[in-house]
């Protein structure tokens, strides 16, 4: 049985998994990003912020993702005495994950803007609000893209380990068919050709966002 | 007229500025010289209200700002009447060198912005590059551009630091030639500069500060004929580098 043959014979798990992947990365990517931002917009400010923005952010990169995703499933319905759906503590996880990863990169990019081109907007007598409009944010957002785009691809990488706390996504779809037919490579590649048809054009664009914007800070 | 009296400034426990007293007047080019350190920029800072004294008082055209100011007073900085253009350019790089002219005087909503830009495209013969983003201009076609912006606004004054500091001897002797031009439309023109050559050349008034102190003021000639010691010694210093 080829590639196609398993896409075709078992499209209706794979498209009910993508489905789920799908909702998993939504949940992630909006919480993230709005969050995320938030909280790296005010801990560029405040120091009890930055604090924990920066320590959560050492934590979870020093932990697996997918231990933390087991410390937050198995424990806490241990403790809590209740059952909970795996697809919430995999949404949850993640989420913190994204969270802290974008709340770092904002924090980090505030943080060291080049104070100096919004000197250069006072002293031509641009209105805060127009330096903030017109120059703070369209270069905030141009050197913050493409690393933005770069972890959101790692972010949906990640909605994988959900398999392991039984959420019925793409990869657990992949390995309940490979239970039942044996075909690991052939169903393992069209799980890879899905994330690469989602993934590369969102890498490629990152790149080419990359190679376009930062080159913009130099000044000869 | 900019007038500072007797403004003192210090960083930590560092003296900056010990007691400096100045006068830019319009339609003039006054040149700042120094050894490093000796508070240059941090003068052009405190007339451009950048950053405040720790006492004394800046005069724009009679409209004082004394320092220290008191807690409740609002200060409500001359820009762009007094402009400054940093050695360190900072022209908005998203933005192209058209853009990066227009957008102050757009914002502020002055009348005929395009018709004022074409003098400046004239003046600062910037035809064939006003369209480029600033990564894709060399170092003088920079420095042309931050001067356009800075005088797209109509300053009464303009102060400049180091500006000519990473241009070769051609590009330097456009940016006096321009300046020059600057200086003929009433514009009051400070500039920081350690070429000697170009504060004779260009300079109406020359000032030379030593460890936060003016040491010495006068036409250009005090340049060649230095009364203090210590001008004395840098001027011999910098012509035996140059």
């Amino acid at each position: 049985m080829s590639v196609i043959d398993i896409l075709i014979n078992y499209h209706t798990g794979f498209l009910e998994g993508l489905l789920v992947t799908l909702e998993l990365y939504a949940v992630i990517v909006v919480s993230g990003i709005l969050l995320g931002g938030l909280l790296g917009v005010f801990a560029a400010e405040d120091p009890i912020l930055r604090y924990i923005s920066q320590g959560m952010a050492f934590f979870l990169g020093a932990v697996p993702t997918l231990v933390f995703l087991f410390w937050l499933h198995y424990p806490a319905q241990a403790v809590f005495e209740i059952v909970i759906d795996p697809f919430y503590t995999a949404a949850l996880t993640l989420s913190i994950v994204n969270i802290f990863a974008i709340s770092e990169l904002v924090r980090q990019a505030i943080q060291g803007f080049p104070q100096q081109f919004l000197i250069a907007g006072r002293v031509t007598g641009l209105r805060t609000k127009d330096i903030v409009l017109k120059i703070q944010l369209p270069m905030l957002f141009r050197q913050l893209l493409p690393a933005l785009l770069i972890t959101q691809v790692t972010m949906l990488h990640s909605t994988l380990f959900a398999s392991l706390i039984s959420v019925e996504e793409i990869f657990r779809v992949a390995q309940r068919i490979n239970a039942q037919i044996y075909k690991p490579v052939e169903i393992y590649t069209a799980l890879g050709v899905f994330f690469l048809i989602v993934c590369l054009p969102i890498n490629l664009l990152a790149y080419h966002l990359k190679q376009r914007f930062t080159r913009d800070f130099s000044e000869r | 007229m900019i007038i500072a009296k007797d403004i003192h400034k210090k960083f930590d426990q560092r003296t900056i500025l010990n007691g400096v007293d100045l006068t830019i007047d319009t339609g003039k080019i006054t040149c700042l010289i120094g050894p490093s350190g000796s508070g240059k920029t941090t003068l052009l800072r405190a007339l451009a209200l950048l950053e405040y004294p720790d006492s004394g008082i800046v005069s724009v055209d009679g409209q004082e700002y004394n320092f220290p100011k008191a807690a409740e007073t609002e200060i409500n900085p001359p820009w762009p009447h007094v402009s400054v253009v940093f050695q360190s350019l900072f022209l908005w790089p998203h933005l192209t060198l058209r853009q990066n002219i227009l957008l102050p005087a757009k914002r502020r909503g002055l009348p005929d912005v395009h018709a004022r830009l074409e003098e400046l495209i004239r003046f600062f013969e910037m035809r064939d590059f006003i369209d480029n983003y600033p990564n894709e201009a060399s170092r003088g076609q920079q420095q042309r551009v931050a001067l356009a912006r800075a005088l797209m606004l109509k300053p009464k004054y303009l102060l400049l630091d180091e500006i000519t500091s990473a241009l070769d001897v051609e590009q330097v002797a456009k940016v006096l030639e321009y300046l020059q031009g600057v200086r003929d439309q009433g514009i009051g023109v400070f500039v920081i500069t350690h070429l000697l050559g170009f504060a004779r050349r260009a300079a109406d008034q020359v000032v030379f500060l030593n460890e936060g102190k003016i040491e010495e003021v006068g036409g250009p000639e005090i340049l060649t004929t230095p009364k203090s010691p210590r001008l004395q010694q840098f001027v011999k210093l910098i012509e035996a580098a140059s």
